[in-house]
């Protein structure tokens, strides 16, 4: 059955990794797995939406062909029938009703849960993405995307479950990205916390390192945690200007 | 979702896996054990990873990409890393982590190149 993951993969496949297109899937939640044949027009609006961002950041050529291309396959061909939601308006970014970012010019908000461990991928390609619209260089776009798997997966890892915030800021300093990560597990206890900043704590799972790795990566970098009290991390990451 | 694992490519007597897809727990501990199985069965000199689709590489991904280095060692052959994003290493070196169980290369050619004369 052509569904909406087969036929986009098969137009993306070669120029976008299988990584990035499994977080792209995993964005667009039920409807990647919908057949074509039963999109409805605002399905279409939603996942257009989607991939214009996404194809938009990551194919390394002829973005604009390739996202033709999706319409024209999500259109389901020649014969679209009834809508008049012909191949040709792919290019209708801006139409209301397509529920970007909040606010796109001032400041926004995004909150994403990390309650298992495909969140994790999910959580870092949504923090690239928001890095590269408010403009941050193509290198801090990185190590914002890398700072967000650590802290995504220190929440999988250790706390269970909990949330990975995105604020961004614009102001006369240029961009700013506000990383919270918080989560209700254990908490840190303060002599694991020595050794974590020492560098002598070695976890049974991870490296035990990535909360030290997060704090060199970034430009501002506050912890709360405490037995009982749950973990979060916020963190600032600054645009150059 | 359940058995998945990442093909192992044989070139001469090297060994040759691709990542293309999400590194987790369970896929990693696969894919460490069946290479070293291969490994010993087509008695390899060389393992190369190729990373060059990995476009995050955080200090759990650089674990694994250590541990699969340091037991392909204990069996006597040598690990290369090949196709490292610029970005990804600008990130890994502020990040303060080190890939030192594993050599790298800038390719796949070169890798194999490198591991050639290692044979010599």
């Amino acid at each position: 059955m052509k569904t909406v993951e087969t036929e986009v993969g098969a137009i993306l496949a070669g120029t976008i990794s299988a990584i990035t297109q499994r977080s792209i899937f995993n964005r667009l939640g039920g409807l990647a797995a919908r057949p074509i044949q039963q999109l409805t027009a605002q399905d279409r609006l939603a996942i257009m939406a989607e991939l214009e961002s996404s194809v938009r950041l990551f194919a390394r050529r002829n973005s604009a062909e390739l996202i033709a291309s999706c319409a024209q396959a999500l259109a389901g061909g020649a014969a679209a029938p009834g809508g008049g939601n012909g191949p040709g308006t792919a290019g209708s970014a801006g139409t209301p009703g397509t529920s970007g970012t909040a606010g796109d010019a001032a400041g926004s908000t995004k909150r994403l849960s990390i309650d298992q461990e495909k969140d994790i991928a999910t959580a870092r390609l949504e923090a690239w993405s928001e890095a590269v619209r408010i403009g941050l260089s193509k290198f801090t776009s990185v190590k914002v995307a890398t700072a967000v798997s650590e802290l995504a997966r220190n929440i999988i890892f250790y706390g269970g479950k909990g949330f990975v915030e995105l604020k961004s800021t614009k102001d006369d300093r240029g961009p700013t990205l506000q990383i919270v990560a918080s989560d209700k597990g254990p908490g840190i206890e303060p002599r694991k916390l020595e050794e974590i900043w020492a560098g002598t704590y070695k976890s049974q799972r991870g490296m035990g390192k990535g909360l030290v790795a997060v704090k060199k990566l970034v430009d501002d970098f506050h912890l709360d945690t405490g037995p009982g009290r749950g973990t979060t991390v916020t963190c600032l990451f600054r645009g150059e200007r | 979702m359940k058995d998945e694992s990442l093909p192992i490519i044989q070139i001469r007597n090297c060994l040759l896996v691709s990542i293309q897809t999400e590194l987790h727990d369970r896929l990693a501990l696969g894919l460490q054990e069946s290479l070293m199985e291969r490994v010993r069965s087509a008695d390899a000199k060389g393992v190369i990873l190729d990373v060059s689709a990995v476009e995050v590489i955080d200090s759990y991904i650089t674990r694994i990409l250590n541990d699969i280095g340091k037991s392909v060692r204990f069996m006597g052959a040598e690990c290369y890393i090949v196709g490292i994003r610029p970005a990804v290493a600008m990130t890994l070196i502020e990040m303060g982590v080190e890939l030192d169980s594993v050599h790298t290369a800038l390719n796949l050619d070169l890798a194999l190149e490198k591991l050639e004369l290692l044979q010599s």
